[in-house]
């Protein structure tokens, strides 16, 4: 029964099987070439830094499934860190307080994104191509360019703790794509979001309010941004103006690796998990052989091109096998 | 020149698209190449013209074999296709649009000599009876005219062999006249035409041999003048059908669920009066850009409505947005473009009929959409309107033209809609999933009582369906023929009194 489940690409679709292979070999490529893989220290150390790297997907996955994208990403994360150490720093708040402030305040830009893009109807890749430069200015505005460094240790604890060898990020990260594998396949505002990226025209003659499908991917693209951001204050235990700013890459390679659609329409809780572990298994890769690191954004560049190339392959592929 | 296919067979996988297939086209003739979707018809053309080889035959021109490998190639032997979506370059002007793949010709001084390019292409224009300047931008032209640029460019290649596919799909009863002057004209001057279309009456018209294809198989190539409609019907589909004739349905005139007075949207349409009875067809005839499909997306919400008012149940409503007229008046839109703006292609046959309930099945707490009942709702429908499909779970893309349409009707009916608006139902459809669609439509409004606004520029398709007909001019109804069901009337007469409301 399960088996010919499987089989019938109901569970794992064809694209994500090619993801999670990949990633599987990557591991298995790991373990046999390096002794210190395997080793508690190092599992802790990828999955951490893994479970940063999916909040970061994520918050351009659920972008780019609806057919737009969120250059911004980046920006609203550097200004969710700066008001949260502005708060808990310089304003002496509590950190829950201060936690729910800079949420609201991603919000807020994630509200401004969208309010651009469906209200203004201004082209995803302009707005937020603007408001990179917009919060980014409000990032060094705020904090001249200084990190707050006076983070409570309870808040600290999450990024740096663990639970049976495993980071708290881990487990964080692994509830956060159960609910988004929930939220795609069975709520309603999941599945329009796809629709209205598989194709907008025919999701507004569907009755979808397309406009608010793509003001909620916006709040929940900067809902997830901003969590990302805050993690990254916990696990470095300052809040610095710098966080995000190599996001755009890591966002997008970790997304498209994943299995998440440029054109919209599609994105895999299961492909992004391995999207994450493989963008961190080729980093840990690149400095086990030695790599000239100052080369590293190129490989990870055609690291992304290689994907792009691969799902068009299957695109054309699929397509002839499809026609009569 | 003469093309001649020898028994020329492509395979994909599960299927053989072409088998053991040989024709013969000579020069100074129009030769039709007709069958249903799926018969082959498209992959021959593509055959024919490089975009995609055969596995096995020759393709030979002037007995000169020929090994197309692309469609440049193909161009270069002087084969060339005038499609159905018509491709410009939108910014740039009609003579650039001719020369664009000769630009190097015009080469002077390291630029280019608009004055000689702009000259050869007037030439062009002029051999298909397009009066219009070289150096207008190509945007602007009706379709019917970037068709005609794209013969010309055909010419100014050196075509010698031209595919027409579908070519009057898009344009107006007048443009079609003048399009079959162009083809006549090139059929005097020698050159190879094939003509590929579901109109018969057009291709009984314009042809001199007709082609036949069913399930990959060449069924027979015959004079023009042997056949007559029912004919080349019954070698499409291999069987007799009968044309069928729908009774009358039984309608109260005071029992309306919409009513439309003095409707306008600015530049769109105006003055539109109009009420639609429980359980009738009421036709909207008229050609592309007369107001029909916009008065049709107005009343869904689609387009604003800036004068006028709409009852629907007899209450006054404003219908805000699309959600807002399925939701609150259960009035469900099937686009007359299926691929572009009906359906989400990449998905299965299940989310495509669902997508309108999804709100209603959904449980209150997980939010989550329920899933066994949205595989029943998709089975059942499935079942109820005959879909040929593997199973809910194909994917649309996949499906026949007429399969795709099935679907986008059922989206509705699983919505519940009372009022249905069906947009060119049987475009692109072969003719025996047309006459399905035809008895489903009939019947939705006989035993389902659903009342049905029908959107069509197929005249036989509107008579033999619609209790009445609202004929749509340059934005405006200008009068309404009663169904072939009334006593003394007949299609003769209707479509008479249609074309005088046309004219």
């Amino acid at each position: 029964m399960f088996l010919t489940r499987l089989k019938s690409g109901k569970i794992i679709t064809g694209a994500e099987s090619g993801i999670i292979g990949a990633a599987l070999i990557l591991v298995i490529l790991f373990t046999l070439s390096s002794d210190s893989f395997l080793t508690q220290y190092n599992l802790f150390n990828l999955t951490r830094t893994q479970s940063l790297y999916i909040f970061v997907a994520l918050s351009q996955a659920v972008m780019l499934a609806t057919g737009n994208m969120n250059l911004s990403v980046g920006a609203i994360a550097g200004l969710t860190a700066v008001i949260f150490g502005y708060s808990v720093d310089t304003l002496d708040l509590g950190w829950p307080l201060a936690l729910l402030i800079a949420l609201g305040v991603a919000l807020l830009a994630g509200a401004f994104n969208g309010f651009v893009m469906t209200v203004l109807g201004v082209n995803s890749f302009i707005v937020s191509l603007s408001t990179l430069f917009i919060f980014t200015g409000f990032v060094y505005g705020i904090s001249e360019g200084y990190s707050y460094r006076e983070i409570p240790a309870d808040f600290v604890r999450i990024g740096r703790g663990n639970f049976l060898g495993l980071p708290y990020l881990f487990y964080l990260m692994v509830g956060t794509l159960i609910a988004v594998w929930y939220m795609f396949r069975y709520t309603v505002f999941g599945r329009q979001v796809l629709a209205t990226g598989s194709n907008l025209e025919a999701a507004k003659l569907s009755g979808i309010n397309t406009g608010r499908i793509i003001m909620g991917a916006n709040l929940l693209s900067a809902f997830f941004a901003g969590v990302g951001g805050l993690l990254w204050v916990s696990r470095l235990g300052s809040a610095q103006p710098a966080i995000g700013q190599n996001w755009l890459l890591i966002s997008f390679a970790v997304a498209i690796i994943g299995g998440t659609a440029l054109a919209g329409g599609r994105i895999t809780a299961i492909g992004l998990f391995c999207g994450g572990l493989i963008m961190v298994l080729i980093k840990n890769g690149l400095i086990l052989v030695q790599a000239n690191v100052y080369f590293e954004q190129a490989f990870l560049g055609s690291i992304i091109l290689l994907t792009i190339l691969l799902d068009r392959a299957r695109e054309v592929w699929s397509r002839k096998a499809g026609k009569s | 020149m003469t093309l001649e296919l020898r028994n020329i067979s492509k395979s994909f996988p599960g299927v053989r698209a072409l088998d053991d297939v040989s024709v013969t086209f000579k020069p100074g003739e129009v030769h039709a190449l007709l069958g249903e979707n799926g018969a082959g018809k498209s992959t021959l053309i593509k055959a024919i013209c490089g975009i995609q080889r055969a596995d096995q035959g020759t393709i030979s021109l002037e007995g000169v074999p020929l090994n197309l490998s692309s469609l440049k190639d193909g161009m270069r032997h002087g084969i060339t296709i005038v499609n159905q979506e018509i491709q410009v370059f939108s910014e740039s002007s009609v003579a650039e649009n001719i020369m664009i793949d000769k630009l190097e010709k015009y080469r002077s001084f390291g630029g280019i000599s608009w004055k000689r390019l702009n000259a050869d292409a007037l030439e062009y224009l002029e051999l298909v009876g397009l009066e219009i300047d070289p150096e207008t931008p190509i945007g602007g032209l009706s379709a019917a005219q970037k068709q005609l640029v794209q013969i010309a460019k055909a010419l100014s290649s050196k075509a010698t062999v031209i595919l027409f596919d579908e070519p009057t799909s898009s344009i107006t009863a007048n443009e079609v006249t003048k399009l079959f002057e162009v083809i006549e004209d090139l059929k005097a001057k020698g050159y190879t035409l094939i003509f590929v279309s579901h109109k018969l009456e057009e291709v009984l018209e314009i042809c001199d041999q007709v082609t036949v294809l069913r399930d990959g198989r060449h069924v027979g190539t015959r004079c023009i003048s042997e056949l007559d409609k029912e004919t080349i019907i019954e070698l499409m589909i291999g069987r007799k059908i009968q044309i069928e004739n729908f009774a009358r349905l039984d309608t109260d005139p005071d029992d309306l669920v919409l009513k439309a007075k003095e409707l306008s949207s600015k530049g769109l349409f105006e003055n539109a009066s109009f009420d639609l009875r429980r359980g009738e067809i009421l036709g909207f005839y008229g050609l592309v850009g007369s107001g029909r499909t916009e008065l049709a997306k107005t009343i869904i919400g689609h387009f604003p409505v800036s004068a006028g008012a709409l009852s629907v149940h007899g209450r006054d409503v404003k219908i805000r947005s699309v959600a807002d007229c399925i939701k609150v008046h259960n009035i469900g839109y099937v686009s007359e473009n299926r691929k572009e703006d009906g359906l989400f292609l990449d998905f299965d046959i299940e989310t495509n009929m669902t997508m309108a309930i999804w709100k209603k099945i959904q449980h209150p707490v997980t939010r989550a959409i329920n899933m066994t009942e949205q595989r029943n709702v998709a089975n059942g429908l499935m079942t109820a309107l005959d879909v040929r499909a593997t199973g809910i779970d194909q994917r649309v893309g996949n499906l026949s033209g007429g399969n795709q349409q099935k679907i986008s009707i059922a989206k509705w009916l699983a919505a519940n809609c009372d009022i249905l608006i069906i947009d060119e139902p049987s475009v692109g459809v072969d003719i025996g999933a047309k006459a399905m669609i035809h008895k489903l439509i009939w019947d939705l409004a006989k035993v389902e009582k659903k009342s049905i606004i029908l959107i069509s520029s197929d005249m036989p398709e509107m008579i033999s369906l619609a209790s009445r007909i609202l004929v749509f001019k340059e934005k405006r109804i200008t009068g309404v023929v009663p169904g072939i069901a009334e006593p003394g009337q007949t299609y003769d007469t209707l479509s008479r009194g249609i074309g005088r409301l046309m004219a």
